[in-house]
């Protein structure tokens, strides 16, 4: 009988060294800081290492901002690039004075992609760390379900989200960067039509930022000469949508509309090459993501959605604010990360720079009242998404203009014609 | 002191304890500062409030439920709409939504009765399930797998709790009563009935006890229980969704009791409040550094099962049994020899 | 597509989730059969075929049919290092005590998984490449055709040991009556350690065989699990065929109630179903009733 406790221990013991060794090497934390003392930058990485920069002293108590981001669950894929982006931001500040000669601290809160995991976040930024301002969350369903928290505490949100319903109904403590579902919608509608498309099959997740986007559809729909032939849902998460799109295939759709943010983008693409579908998909904002590509093989050449500019900076038109804003952004992030940002990169650099750019207008001590009135008198702001001007009843700051339709080809994204 | 106490009698002490607990009770927000600290306390409450069902379910009537987190779905859900959407009194959500987790509890254990050990685990474990995707499929009712926010908080009247200490001591008022109540019954006749059930039902039935009753009666309650719990939880967070009501839960609470101890309440909520307030710890204990708070939450789902294995195989008569046991050796240590041990 | 060639897909898609169900609750139903007790750890067995082949393709470098193979013999490894260590110790408890540390086994095996693989979902390629085959006007991945082949190998392969070897009328011995097994000479702790080795084996294959085309993550183990007992309990659990046929017709049901109604409550077909059994006929659908003697 001793033998056997002893076995178990020993095994236990093998068994949390294996993966604790597998985490060495590949590391998953939940929180990553990226704090400075004076006189250098310290950052450190997931993985345990740490890089110092020489700066020009930024001193005094930190700037405390949260960010609660999707680093794990289904939006995992678009919370690493905001990461990523956010930390390069941070050491970039730093390294430049800091926000009126304070560093800036910036608290990263993983939400897993669950709503539940945002508050618990929310509260622990907001009661514990006491910041100032919140960056995130990275998904629609998320920023709603904390947004109770921010207001009650009075501090301003710059959430990362693309849905409509974050800043409609409008409340003057939220704010948002990505274009919102209002604006793509119609923007995707019209190329759908000028292709002579009148039929569309409508597949999205039960997500908010999904169902908001085939709301907003739906609410588009009678200015457009489409009809919705069929309409199926899936779960955040699923990794099979071949019941879904063979009833799809069974109607007379010519198009499929396909609104998620997630992992499931990629299935939907993959089953429907397996079913051998001819018919184009449209995606949203949701899908300029690598991961698609690489998790729908075949199935993504052709693969049509809208988004900002920072894919192919060209368009911003070579000449334009926009177009050095970005370039810098893209070369700064392929030094450092290896490979080109994409608009979730950019969702979390004009989020985080917004902020900043507001901290900086004011004194050295300001109020989150402060703070809050500083980012909605933000005006003609150049970030990646596009052009940001904030007011008392606009906390979307885009427009049409800010977007252009692309395609994937050849396992890249191009203009689409 | 213990003649007073002697004559008191057990449930006198229990009692006094219960009014003292209720006046430590209140002046713990006052001492508190961190309002971080109260919440993380407020929701060990809440978890010790479904233990308490869960215990009198598994200890007393030898039944164990593997979906309670659907209970107390459903008891927040209820309310929640019920106070939010439709615009009730906060009073009438308490109400319904532990009169409809209630009602849930009976229409599982009727159908249930025939059913042994593990097929009546697998029912439970189906009614969580089922819970939990209508959670998530009645969007329009529910908000879906993004949640329901803006649930109200705690209003009786003109009174409303607006600070996180009046909802701490609001929850853990509640938590103290249902204990004292539930303490109690051991001695009542219906509580005596119910572990003689967990001995022998054939046993029990010669007695001339209506089992079938019993086991509806024990399980109808636990369901309200978790119900009550539910309403409390969603007009404290003020906020739910689906996740918060998965099988993933059911299992922590189980994990709690069978820490605790079967047929132990003390237990249970011991474990109770020590499973919730673990992933927290430098929040208690001062000098505890981040890092190992983070370390525990990162590894805290391996830490529960690699408890619940090891209390199974080492203590089956869980925490409790192990002080328990605990006590007695130490008793025992002076006199070593003629011990017949 | 015409309704025929519809109705056609959709009886594929129900079979290729039927055939893993169908494992699954083999695995379910003779560890059942073994020990009195249900396994939640047959889930983390589905997890683990999956996650060890992605870690061997990717990790050891190994081809991809090694990678399966070592899969499917880590899994079997770890599910006898399981049965060991936490059931044997009290294989004479009653069920639910049994069932609580399976449970418990469960967290604690996707937990580990979590941290040695990551919380993100992995891929694992086909074994084949290539497009679908067209069969009675309905489109089928090559892969569903090797879940089809190694589903039936496996069956196959367990009735063979079961009806025509001396082991497997040991462990059918066992099942019976364990008490009067061991009076026969048979040695009953050998007979349950093979069971989970073999029910660790049905759960690798099905999470080798389905990875290629769902992908494959630390949590997927629990939702598997609830549709493998419903299935076993469906057809009948302590029979094997019962068990397999259980599979077939829960993933068909599953399917079927996409193409009638919506795809909203494909899940909660299942648990309806598991319902509906244990409440009207609890025994399953294939297994003769058995009044329960007092």
């Amino acid at each position: 009988m001793k033998n056997r406790y002893l076995a178990l221990l020993i095994v236990l013991v093998l068994a949390f060294g294996v993966t604790l060794g597998a985490v060495g090497c590949g590391g998953d934390e939940e929180t990553t800081t990226t704090t400075e003392e004076e006189g250098a930058t310290e950052t450190t990485e997931a993985d345990g290492e740490t890089t110092t920069t020489l700066s020009e002293e930024p001193s005094g108590d930190p700037i405390k901002v949260g960010a609660i981001l999707s680093l794990t669950g289904p939006y995992a894929g678009l919370g690493e690039p905001e990461k990523n982006t956010i930390e390069m931001l941070v050491e970039r500040v730093n390294s430049n004075g800091g926000i009126n000669g304070r560093p800036l601290e910036v608290i990263i809160e993983d939400d897993a992609t669950e709503s539940a995991q945002t508050v618990a976040a929310a509260s622990k930024l907001i009661d514990r760390e006491e910041v100032v301002a919140i960056i995130g969350a990275t998904g629609t369903g998320q920023s709603m379900a904390f947004r109770e928290q921010v207001v009650a505490a009075e501090i301003p949100n710059v959430s990362i989200g693309g849905g409509t319903p974050i800043t409609n109904p409008l409340s003057p403590w939220v704010f948002q960067t990505p274009w919102s579902n209002n604006i793509v919608v119609p923007f995707t509608l019209d190329y759908v039509q000028s292709k002579g498309i009148s039929k569309v099959a409508i597949i999205a997740d039960s997500g908010g930022f999904a169902q908001d986007g085939a709301a907003t559809v739906e609410k588009f729909l009678p200015d457009y000469d489409i009809e919705v032939v069929a309409q199926e849902t899936f779960e955040p998460g699923d990794t099979d949508m071949t019941a879904q799109l063979t009833s799809i295939k069974g109607s007379d759709a010519e198009a499929v509309l396909m609104w998620s943010a997630g992992s499931g983008a990629a299935v939907v693409a993959k089953n429907m090459n397996a079913l051998e579908m001819d018919i184009p998909l449209f995606g949203s904002h949701g899908n300029a993501r690598r991961e698609l590509i690489e998790g729908a093989g075949a199935g993504g050449e052709g693969f049509r959605f809208a988004a900002g500019k920072v894919l192919v900076p060209e368009s911003y038109g070579t000449d334009s604010e926009g177009y050095k804003v970005a370039s810098q952004f893209i070369a700064d992030y392929v030094a450092r990360y290896g490979g080109p940002p994409d608009t979730f990169a950019g969702h979390a650099y004009d989020a985080l720079m917004i902020t900043v750019e507001a901290m900086r207008r004011l004194d050295a001590d300001f109020t989150p009242q402060e703070l809050r009135d500083e980012i909605e008198a933000t005006s003609g702001f150049v970030g990646i998404g596009g052009t940001f001007t904030y007011s008392a009843d606009d906390h979307n700051g885009m427009t049409v203009d800010d977007l252009v339709m692309y395609e994937v080809k050849d396992g890249a994204w191009k203009l689409a014609e | 002191m213990r003649a007073v106490l002697t004559r008191m009698g057990p449930g006198g002490v229990r009692l006094v304890a219960a009014l003292l607990a209720v006046v430590g009770v209140f002046a713990v927000p006052l001492v508190l500062q961190s309002t971080f600290t109260i919440k993380i306390l407020t929701f060990a409450g809440i978890n010790v409030i479904i233990v308490i069902g869960l215990a009198l379910l598994f200890g007393y009537a030898g039944q164990i439920s593997l979906g309670h987190a659907g209970f107390f779905g459903l008891g927040a859900y209820t309310s929640a709409i019920l106070t939010t959407t439709v615009g009730l009194p906060w009073i009438l959500g308490l109400v319904a939504g532990t009169a409809v987790a209630a009602a849930g509890g009976v229409i599982i254990a009727v159908p249930s009765l025939r059913l042994k050990g593990h097929y009546l685990a697998m029912a439970t474990l189906g009614f969580g399930e089922i819970m939990r995707i209508l959670f998530v499929q009645l969007r329009d009712l529910t908000g879906g797998p993004d949640g329901f926010s803006g649930i109200p908080p705690v209003s009786v009247g003109s009174l409303t709790l607006e600070t996180s200490g009046a909802d701490f001591t609001l929850v853990w008022v509640v938590a103290i009563v249902l204990l004292l109540l539930a303490a109690n019954l051991g001695g009542m006749r219906p509580g005596r009935a119910m572990r003689a059930l967990h001995g022998s039902e054939i046993g029990t039935s010669a007695c001339g006890v209506d089992i079938s009753r019993m086991k509806i009666v024990v399980f109808t309650i636990s369901a309200g229980v978790a119900g009550l719990a539910g309403v409390l939880y969603a007009h404290v967070l003020g906020f739910i969704s689906p996740t918060n009501f998965s099988l993933n839960v059911s299992i922590i609470l189980i994990a709690m009791v069978v820490l605790g101890g079967p047929g132990s309440l003390a237990g249970a909520v011991a474990a109770a409040v020590v499973l919730s307030l673990l992933p927290f710890l430098d929040a208690f204990v001062p000098g505890v550094p981040r890092e190992v708070s983070e370390f525990i939450q990162s590894w805290q789902h391996d830490l529960y099962g690699l408890t619940i294995i090891l209390v199974m195989l080492f203590l089956p008569r869980g925490l409790a049994g192990g002080m328990r046991q605990l006590v007695r050796w130490i008793g025992r240590r002076p006199s070593v020899e003629g011990d017949t041990a | 597509m015409g309704f025929d060639e519809q109705l056609a897909q959709f009886v594929f898609a129900g079979l290729k989730s039927g055939a893993i169900y169908a494992l699954m609750a083999l695995g379910f139903t003779i560890v059942y059969a073994a020990t009195g007790a249900i396994n939640f750890a047959q889930g983390e067995f589905f997890m683990l075929g999956g996650m060890l082949a992605v870690w061997s393709l990717d990790a050891l470098g190994v081809p991809l049919l090694l990678a399966g193979l070592l899969a499917i013999i880590l899994t079997s490894l770890i599910a006898v290092i399981f049965e060991e260590l936490a059931i044997r110790p009290r294989r004479d408890a009653d069920p639910l005590a049994l069932i609580i540390i399976t449970i418990g086994g469960s967290m604690l095996i996707s937990s580990l998984a979590r941290h040695a693989f990551g919380p993100n979902e992995l891929p694992l390629p086909p074994f084949t490449e290539g497009g679908s085959l067209h069969v009675l006007g309905a489109l089928v991945e090559q892969q569903a055709v090797w879940l089809w082949l190694l589903t039936a190998l496996a069956v196959a392969g367990l009735t063979i040991l079961y009806s025509r070897t001396k082991f497997g009328l040991a462990m059918r011995a066992s099942a019976v009556d364990r008490e009067a097994a061991k009076l026969m000479g048979i040695d009953t702790r050998i007979v349950v350690m093979v069971t989970f080795c073999l029910a660790g084996a049905l759960g690798a294959i099905a999470g080798v065989a389905v990875t290629p085309l769902t992908q494959t993550a630390y949590s997927v183990g629990p939702s598997i699990a609830v549709k493998g007992f419903s299935a076993a309990i469906l057809g009948g659990l302590g029979s094997p065929l019962a068990s397999v046929l259980g599979g077939l017709i829960l993933g068909l049901a599953e399917s079927l109630s996409v193409a009638a109604l919506s795809s909203e409550f494909k899940d909660a077909t299942a648990i309806l179903l598991l319902l509906a059994v244990l409440f009207l006929r609890p025994e399953g659908l294939f297994r003769r009733s058995r009044r329960e003697k007092v």
